[in-house]
C-alpha cells in the first residue's frame, strides 16, 4: 500500500503567540515549529499500517516555506520512507485552498492508495486541506477518523468516527483521504540514531514555479488574513466565598443566571 | 438582483439541527431585504418539509440513504444546488458533517472557504470578511474571502437560532446522477450511540460538565454525570481520567481529544494544563471547582470555587434541580 502523510509544521503548543508588526498574522519570530498534533497521529497510523502490510511505503508531503524540511525530517526519523517539500509562493500564503491545490498537483503523479492528514491543524484549525485534496483528486474523504484498519475485503479500509449522530463505523474502498483524529497508539518518539540519519536524508523539492505552471489559472489564494488578535487576557475568576457547600452552590447558580445569563 | 444565500441543511430524522437553525439566521442577515435564502438537503422530503418553517424561498432536495451520505456525494449535490439557485454564499453548521463538506464543495464550486467562523460581515466593497478563533481559542483571525463565491462553516453556538417563519417554498429535485461513481461504494455499516456518554454529544452541547483526576476514583466520577444530567449537559473529562480508564477516550476534551465551545463549561477537579485548555478555552463562560487556589484553571475561569468536589458537586446538582423544579 502506498500511504501519503500530509504534514504541516505548526507552532509548538506552549508557544507565546504575538501578532506581526502589521497586525495581519502570527509573528513567527522565536517560535519553534513542530509536527501538528494530529499529523503525529497520522504518521503513527501510517507506520502501523505499513507494519501490517509489508512492502508498503510511507511518503511524507508538506506545503509551505523552508521550515517544512524540518517537519519532513521529523517524519523520516519516525520511519517515513521518503519526503517531498512542495514550496509555497515566495510572498507566502496561508490560504488552505491554495495549499490543497498545490499539494494535489504534487500528488497526482505520486502513487497514493491512502492519503492521511490531521483532522485539523492546531494553528488555523480549518480542517479544509485533506477534503479539498480529495475533491481535486476525485476520491472520497472522511474527517474525524479513529480506529483505522485494513478492511476485510482487500483494497479497502474500515474505521470509526464519533459524530453528532453517534459512533459511526464505515467500510470504504481505496483510494481515499482521511482526516485523522486518533491512531491506535500514542505517537511513537524517534530514536536518536534515526534522528541523526534523517538529517542527511534526501528531500524531494517541488519548486513553486513548477506548481505555478501546473495550477495555471487556479494559483491565486482564495482568502487573505487581515488581522491576528489575541483576546484580552481573562482577568481571572471571580472567587465565590462560602461557609457551606449549599451556600457555594446557591451563589454560583445565582451568578450564572443573573450575571452570566447562561442558565435559565 | 442580490444573489441568494444557500443553507446546506442538516435535519436528521426530519428535525432541523441547532447549527442549521443558526445558519438560517446568518443567511437572512447576509441576504438582506433584497436577497433571498435558499436551502439544500440530502435527507429527502421529510427533511425538506422540516426546513420549510425557516423561510427559504426555494429548497433543493435529494434523497440519499444516510448509510451512503459521504462528503463527496453531498458536495456534488450542494454544488449543483448552488449553481441552480445562483447563490454566492453557502452556509453550513460546523458539525462533523458540515466541516467535511466545506473543502470539497469549495473546490467543486470554485469558491473560497472558511470553517469555525464566529462572525461574518460584508465590507464596503462587497467582500466577505470572517472572524474565527485559532490556536484553540488563544487567538482570533480575521480573513477576507476573495472572489464571488464563498463556502462557510459556522461555529456551533456562535449565533442565535433563526425564528420560524411561515412560508411555502418551491421544491426542486436534485438529480443523483451528479454523485461521482466512486462515492457510492463507501458504506456506513453501523451507527451506535456514543459509548458511555449520557446526554447530548460533546461537540453539540450548550453546556459541558468535565471532571478530572480531582474526583479521586472512577466511582466518584458519577457525581459529574449527575450534575450534567441536572443541566441537560454533555459529560467531558481530562486526559488523566481517560488514561486511567475511568471513562472512555471519546469524552476527552483537549489537544488530543475534542474541542468544545459551549455557552457554559464547568471544570471540576481539573488542574488546567495547556493541553486541556486548548480544547475548552473558547467556551463563553467557564466555572472551575478545585481544592488548590493556585490551580491554573482559575486563570481562565470566570467563576471559581476553592473546595472539595466531593461535597460541592452534589450540593450544586441539588441546587440546580431545585431551581429547575426537578426535585
Ligand atoms: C502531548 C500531550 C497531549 C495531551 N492532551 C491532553 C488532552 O487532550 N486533554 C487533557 O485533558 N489533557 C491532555 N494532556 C495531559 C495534560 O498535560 C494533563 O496531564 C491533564 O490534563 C491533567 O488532568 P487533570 O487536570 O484531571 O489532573 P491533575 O493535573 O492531576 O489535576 C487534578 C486537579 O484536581 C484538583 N483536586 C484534587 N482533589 C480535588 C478535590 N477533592 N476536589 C476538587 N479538586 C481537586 C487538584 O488540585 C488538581 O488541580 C496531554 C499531555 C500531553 C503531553
Ligand atoms: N501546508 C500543508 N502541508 C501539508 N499538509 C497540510 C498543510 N496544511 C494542512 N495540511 C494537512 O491537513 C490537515 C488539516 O489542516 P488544516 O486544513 O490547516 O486545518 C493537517 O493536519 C495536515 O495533515
Amino acid at each position: 500500500m502506498n500511504i501519503v502523510v500530509l504534514i504541516k509544521p505548526i507552532p509548538e503548543a506552549e508557544s507565546r503567540l504575538r501578532a506581526s508588526s502589521d497586525g495581519r498574522q502570527l509573528d513567527p519570530e522565536g517560535i519553534r515549529f513542530v509536527l501538528a498534533g494530529y499529523d503525529e497521529s497520522a504518521v503513527e497510523q501510517a507506520l502501523l499500517l505499513k507494519e501490517n502490510a509489508p512492502g508498503s511505503k510511507v511518503h511524507a508531503v508538506s506545503f509551505g516555506p523552508v521550515r517544512c524540511e524540518e517537519a519532513l525530517r521529523a517524519a523520516i526519523a519516525l520511519g517515513a520512507d521518503n519526503a517531498t517539500w512542495v514550496e509555497a509562493p515566495p510572498e507566502g500564503s496561508d490560504d488552505p485552498i491554495l495549499a490543497a491545490r498545490s499539494l494535489a498537483a504534487a500528488l497526482t503523479s505520486a502513487p497514493h492508495d491512502l492519503i492521511l492528514g490531521g483532522k485539523h491543524a492546531g494553528d488555523d484549525e480549518e480542517g479544509l486541506v485533506p477534503s479539498a485534496i480529495a475533491e481535486l483528486l476525485g476520491i472520497p474523504s472522511f474527517g474525524s477518523v479513529a480506529d483505522l484498519r485494513p478492511a476485510g475485503n482487500p483494497g479497502g479500509i474500515s474505521f470509526a468516527r464519533v459524530t453528532e449522530a453517534g459512533v459511526e463505523k464505515w467500510e470504504v474502498p481505496l483510494p481515499c483521504v482521511i482526516g485523522l483524529q486518533q491512531a491506535w497508539n500514542d505517537p511513537r518518539t524517534a530514536k536518536l540514531p534515526n534522528i541523526l540519519k534523517s538529517r542527511k536524508a534526501p528531500i524531494e523539492k517541488i519548486d513553486w514555479s513548477k506548481t505555478l505552471a501546473a495550477l495555471a489559472a487556479d494559483s491565486q489564494p482564495r482568502s487573505v488574513s487581515e488581522r491576528f488578535a489575541l483576546p484580552a487576557p481573562r482577568t481571572g475568576a471571580k472567587m465565590i466565598e462560602f461557609k457551606t457547600p449549599e451556600e457555594a452552590a446557591e451563589k454560583l447558580v445565582r451568578l450564572l443566571r443573573e450575571e452570566a445569563k447562561v442558565f435559565p | 438582483m442580490t444573489p441568494s444565500v444557500l443553507v446546506l441543511a442538516e435535519s436528521p430524522a426530519g428535525a432541523v439541527s441547532g447549527p442549521t437553525k443558526e445558519a438560517f439566521g446568518v443567511a437572512r442577515t447576509l441576504a438582506g431585504p433584497d436577497g433571498s435564502v435558499a436551502a439544500v438537503t440530502t435527507g429527502g422530503p421529510a427533511a425538506a418539509q422540516a426546513l420549510a418553517s425557516f423561510g427559504p424561498r426555494d429548497i433543493w432536495v435529494a434523497d440519499i440513504p444516510t448509510e451512503s451520505t459521504t462528503s463527496g456525494a453531498v458536495a456534488a449535490l450542494a454544488a449543483r444546488a448552488a449553481q441552480e439557485s445562483a447563490s454566492a454564499i453557502v452556509l453550513v453548521g460546523g458539525t462533523t458533517f458540515g466541516r467535511d463538506v466545506v473543502g470539497r464543495l469549495a473546490v467543486r464550486w470554485g469558491a473560497a472557504a472558511a470553517t469555525g467562523v464566529t462572525e461574518v460581515t460584508r465590507t464596503d466593497s462587497g467582500e466577505l470578511r470572517v472572524r474565527r478563533p485559532v490556536f484553540g481559542g488563544r487567538a482570533t483571525e480575521t480573513r477576507t474571502l476573495l472572489g464571488p463565491r464563498a463556502v462557510i462553516a459556522l461555529r456551533p453556538h456562535a449565533f442565535g437560532a433563526a425564528s420560524e417563519i411561515v412560508g411555502t417554498p418551491a421544491m426542486h429535485l436534485l438529480d443523483r446522477s451528479v454523485i461521482p461513481a466512486n462515492e457510492v461504494a463507501a458504506r456506513r455499516v453501523s451507527l451506535a450511540s456514543a459509548d458511555g456518554a449520557s446526554g447530548p454529544p460533546l461537540p453539540d452541547a450548550t453546556i459541558v460538565v468535565s471532571g478530572g483526576r480531582g474526583l479521586r476514583t472512577a466511582a466518584n466520577f458519577s457525581l459529574i454525570e449527575d450534575l450534567a444530567r441536572s443541566l441537560g449537559a454533555a459529560v467531558g473529562a481530562s486526559r488523566a481520567v481517560t488514561d486511567a480508564g475511568w471513562r472512555p477516550p471519546s469524552l476527552q476534551v483537549g489537544q488530543t481529544g475534542r474541542a468544545v465551545s459551549p455557552q457554559l463549561y464547568i471544570a471540576v477537579g481539573i488542574s488546567g494544563a495547556i493541553q486541556h485548555l486548548v480544547g475548552m478555552i473558547s467556551s463563553r463562560t467557564i466555572v472551575a471547582i478545585n481544592t488548590d487556589p493556585s490551580a491554573p484553571i482559575f486563570k481562565v475561569a470566570d467563576y471559581g470555587i476553592v473546595g472539595d468536589a466531593l461535597t460541592l458537586v452534589p450540593a450544586l446538582t441539588q441546587e440546580i434541580r431545585k431551581v429547575r423544579g426537578l426535585s
